[in-house]
């Protein structure tokens, strides 16, 4: 064929019969515009999926919709993991679709504009040229899909359901019930005043325990690396020691501490140097959030303290010689110079210790299970939400008003965090600051 | 951008589009299982079984020996696979439906409610005799009515419930009364050597129950195993006198509210302390410290009367999933008849619920639990037996520190309650 003939052939190529074609069955409109490898490819992918995967696909999404009929038979929480994996499933098949109508659809334009398809061998070149970084993140991408997505949208649609003992397979099926466990958190009276003082308590747990870590980590930090100190390493390594005990079994020994009766903070250091009878520690709701913050800060503080220490190290000495040449006191080359370089360096770990401390179930489960009891409330004096959510799904077995919570506040700590991340420096991208 | 949207919205088009026309799939028409429990003949004989056992070292060697027996006998292997008892339950729902699930599963009998409103247990028809054997406080325990059908749900294999441990050093006198308890306490608490006559743990429901129920107190309405979830009589006038009395125990010069396992077990490790309630596990922990100078006795009567103890049973249950039931039911038998059971005590040291093995006990610890066992009662078996523990523990820590009993129980009643409706039972 003469190129001119080609031209003219061209010229009558229709992009919509292509992306018709390739709605009817995917692959056609690829044949269609005579790509045939990739046209067989989408061919195979539709035939099996026809063939193997669809009577699958509408198992996982009946019982996605249902959560079963048949009490016994049908197992609810199978069938929803089912159904969200089948989703998974459809999402991307369906993408695979929706990629290959437009394709056929672009590649017609293509071909009725005269462009001239380049030889096999080329055609490889440039896909594996392009597609490369896409091939490389594939199986990391999987991996997520499935460790943290999967996860994530099996809990968000259990807060939807009704699922807690009563309704639990296989005797009974789990239905969807919409909001309703959304409005009771906010509308029945157990709920919502628990929930109000214990969110109340962990934003005042976190703010003020995350901030004394930084704020000890810090200070001490300036302090080592101050040039009249001597023994440095020696220092250093004893700061670091609270964060290689392992921290459950620094919090078991606090809490042994603590006591009111026996505990040695008691007996030891307040009866003697105070008098009196000692301060309740374990059964004054106050005393005990007083005495948690300090064990979290005692636990926290030598991560800060190793992170400041590094990043100290790193300023560079012209900028206090400069600020002694202009007269700056102490005060005003630490608010100047070393403040804004620390924090510059260090933000994002540093929100990321305010969102731990946020779920930091572990001090307060295993300081006094949330306790001291609070008359009148279902959670404990120093109960957070991610402990209390814990207590909900064992001891009560209310499985989806935990998923509510958990809803929320997952919801509060990404939004946080996303907030913060965009406002420091470290997480934009290049060119964007 | 745009073109990115459209890809999204299109995809989740034919998405959503899929989800709403997806249709009812073909599935067996019977639950599975059910089909074949009307015929008497016996199903037959399967090459193996397999039983989920506590992770517990001795009673894992009991349990395997039995086991043996078993495959002499019946010819029939059984794979003793060690699961947590704790964990059981969760495991079952998971590793069920797979296939993967045991035949029997062992559980204490307070979970029984749970399991059943899960619908993770079969019902048990004991053979004739098998009944007879048994301690009443056992069957009772096993026995449990869901949606207006009663029955038993387990074959009893362990027995147990709590006492008083004194170090004959301190209390030359086991204490008959809970007056003597008292007296004990007072005249041998000396704080500041760390001494007591006498140490609980305040917040402890399980321990200090048979104060109120000595007293008229009790925690459902109903009968065993039938309870009335709706009728909580733990602030009833009993209760309240109850709550006073168990009250007095608490303060200065007597047991410090601040009271917890460890400090007790420590202390009386040391042999600072006179008396103290615990159960059969923690004997060989004791018996290492004190020594000859550990004894043990019953409950202290309370008001007048025996003391109503706790209760505990454990007991191999059928799994719902179990494709084996009728041997799984023969094997359960054979591990709880009497010879079996007698093995078990002597080998992990828990306490049979068999009339006759309790009786043969020879050992002065473990007979004196026996005798205490005769007026156990069984803790409820209801799930909504879940909801009362941190409500009440918390109330009888207010108490121990001294508050107005009938508000402080009030308010725990009010609270299980509305724990009860959050948990969804209870109409």
């Amino acid at each position: 064929m003469s190129s001119s003939v080609r031209t003219k052939l061209a010229g009558k190529h229709n992009p919509t019969l292509a992306m018709l074609l390739s709605i009817v069955f995917a692959g056609f409109g690829q044949l269609y515009n005579r790509r045939y490898l990739k046209g067989v490819i989408f061919i195979i992918i539709e035939t099996s999926f026809l063939i193997t995967v669809l009577p699958w696909l509408n198992y996982g999404l009946w019982g996605l919709r249902t959560l079963g009929t048949i009490p016994g038979t049908d197992h609810s929480i199978r069938l929803l993991v089912f159904g969200v994996l089948s989703l998974i499933a459809l999402i991307i098949l369906g993408t695979l679709y929706v990629f290959n109508v437009l394709d056929a659809r672009k590649q017609a334009m293509k071909i009725r504009d005269g462009w001239k398809p380049l030889p096999f061998k080329e055609t490889m070149r440039t896909v594996y040229d392009t597609a490369f970084p896409y091939l490389m993140t594939l199986p990391g991408l999987l991996l997520m899909v499935f460790v943290v997505i999967f996860p994530l949208i099996f809990s968000v649609l259990l807060a939807f359901t009704n699922y807690n003992l009563f309704n639990s397979p296989p005797r009974h099926l789990v239905d969807w019930v919409g909001f309703e466990n959304f409005k009771n958190l906010i509308s029945v009276d157990m709920w919502k005043d628990t929930f109000i003082s214990v969110f109340a308590w962990t934003i005042v747990w976190t703010v003020v325990a995350t901030t004394l870590q930084i704020g000890v980590g810090l200070f001490l930090a300036v302090m080592v690396n101050d040039p009249r100190i001597k023994f440095k390493k020696l220092i250093r390594t004893i700061l670091i020691l609270p964060w290689a005990v392992p921290a459950f079994v620094t919090i078991l020994i606090f809490a042994a501490m603590f006591n009111d009766e026996f505990g040695a903070i008691n007996r030891d250091i307040i009866i003697p140097l105070i008098g009196g009878d000692g301060l309740p520690w374990l059964s004054d709701p106050f005393y005990a959030r007083i005495a948690i913050i300090m064990i979290q800060t005692w636990l926290g503080f030598p991560f800060v303290f190793a992170l400041f220490t590094g990043v100290l190290q790193s300023i560079s000495k012209d900028w206090y010689e400069a600020a002694d040449v202009d007269g700056g006191s102490r005060l005003q080359k630490f608010r100047h110079i070393t403040f804004p370089h620390v924090m510059f360096a260090t933000a994002p770990l540093l929100i990321m210790q305010y969102a731990q401390n946020f779920n930091n179930f572990n001090i307060i489960y295993l300081f006094n299970e949330g306790g001291p009891p609070v008359r009148g409330q279902n959670a404990g004096g120093t109960d957070i939400l991610i402990s209390w959510v814990y207590k909900l799904t064992f001891d009560t077995n209310n499985y989806a008003m935990a998923a509510v919570i958990s809803i929320i506040m997952g919801l509060l700590i990404s939004g946080f965090a996303f907030y913060q991340f965009r406002q420091t420096r470290s997480f934009k991208e290049e060119g964007e600051i | 951008m745009n073109k990115k949207l459209s890809f999204l919205v299109l995809a989740g088009f034919i998405a959503v589009t899929l989800l709403l026309t997806a249709c009812t799939p073909d599935r067996p028409d019977e639950a599975e299982g059910n089909g074949e429990e009307g015929s008497d003949e016996k199903a037959e004989k399967p090459e193996s079984l397999t039983i989920w056992a506590n992770d517990e070292e001795k009673q894992l060697k009991a349990i395997e020996e039995i086991a043996a027996r078993y495959e002499e006998e019946k010819g029939i292997k059984v794979n003793v696979d060690t699961v947590s008892m704790l964990d059981q339950t969760q495991e079952l729902s998971l590793a069920g439906p797979e296939g993967n699930g045991p035949d029997l599963f062992f559980q204490p009998h307070d979970r029984i409610g749970n399991t059943v409103a899960q619908g993770l247990a079969e019902p048990v028809e004991f053979s004739d005799g098998a009944l007879e054997g048994y301690s009443d406080a056992a069957v009772d325990a096993v026995t449990y009515n869901y949606d207006g059908e009663t029955n038993y749900y387990g074959y009893p294999a362990v027995i147990e419930t709590y006492g008083i441990f004194y170090n004959t050093d301190i209390v030359e006198q086991a204490p008959e009364t809970a007056e003597d308890l008292k007296r004990i306490l007072e005249n041998n608490t000396n704080p500041d050597s760390d001494e007591y006559g006498f140490l609980m743990k305040p917040n402890d429901l399980y321990f200090s129950m048979p104060f109120f129920y000595n007293y008229g107190g009790y925690i459902f309405g109903g009968d065993t195993g039938d309870y009335d979830v709706n009728d909580i009589g733990l602030n009833n006038e009993g209760s309240v006198e109850a709550a006073e009395f168990y009250q007095s125990f608490f303060g200065s010069g007597k047991i410090p509210p601040s009271t917890t396992t460890d400090v007790i077990d420590g202390l009386f490790n040391e042999g600072k302390v006179g008396a103290v309630i615990n159960g059969p596990w923690s004997i060989v922990g004791y018996k290492d410290a004190l020594g000859d100078s550990l004894a043990f006795a019953p409950f202290p009567s309370i008001n007048g009367e025996p003391a109503q103890t706790f209760v505990g049973v454990k007991s191999w249950m059928v799994s719902y999933y179990s494709e084996k039931k009728d041997w799984a039911h023969d094997l359960a038998e054979f591990m709880t008849n009497k010879e079996n059971l007698q093995y078990y005590y002597e080998v992990a040291g828990e306490l049979p619920p068999n009339k006759e093995a309790l009786e043969s006990i020879e050992d002065p610890i473990y007979s004196a639990f026996a005798d205490q066992i005769e007026h156990g009662v069984p803790m409820p078996s209801t799930p909504a037996m879940q909801q009362v523990w941190e409500p009440f523990n918390n109330a009888l820590q207010f108490l121990a520190e001294g508050e107005d009993p009938k508000p402080v129980l009030d308010e725990a009643v009010k609270q299980i309650k509305t724990n009860i409706e959050a948990s969804g039972q209870g109409e």
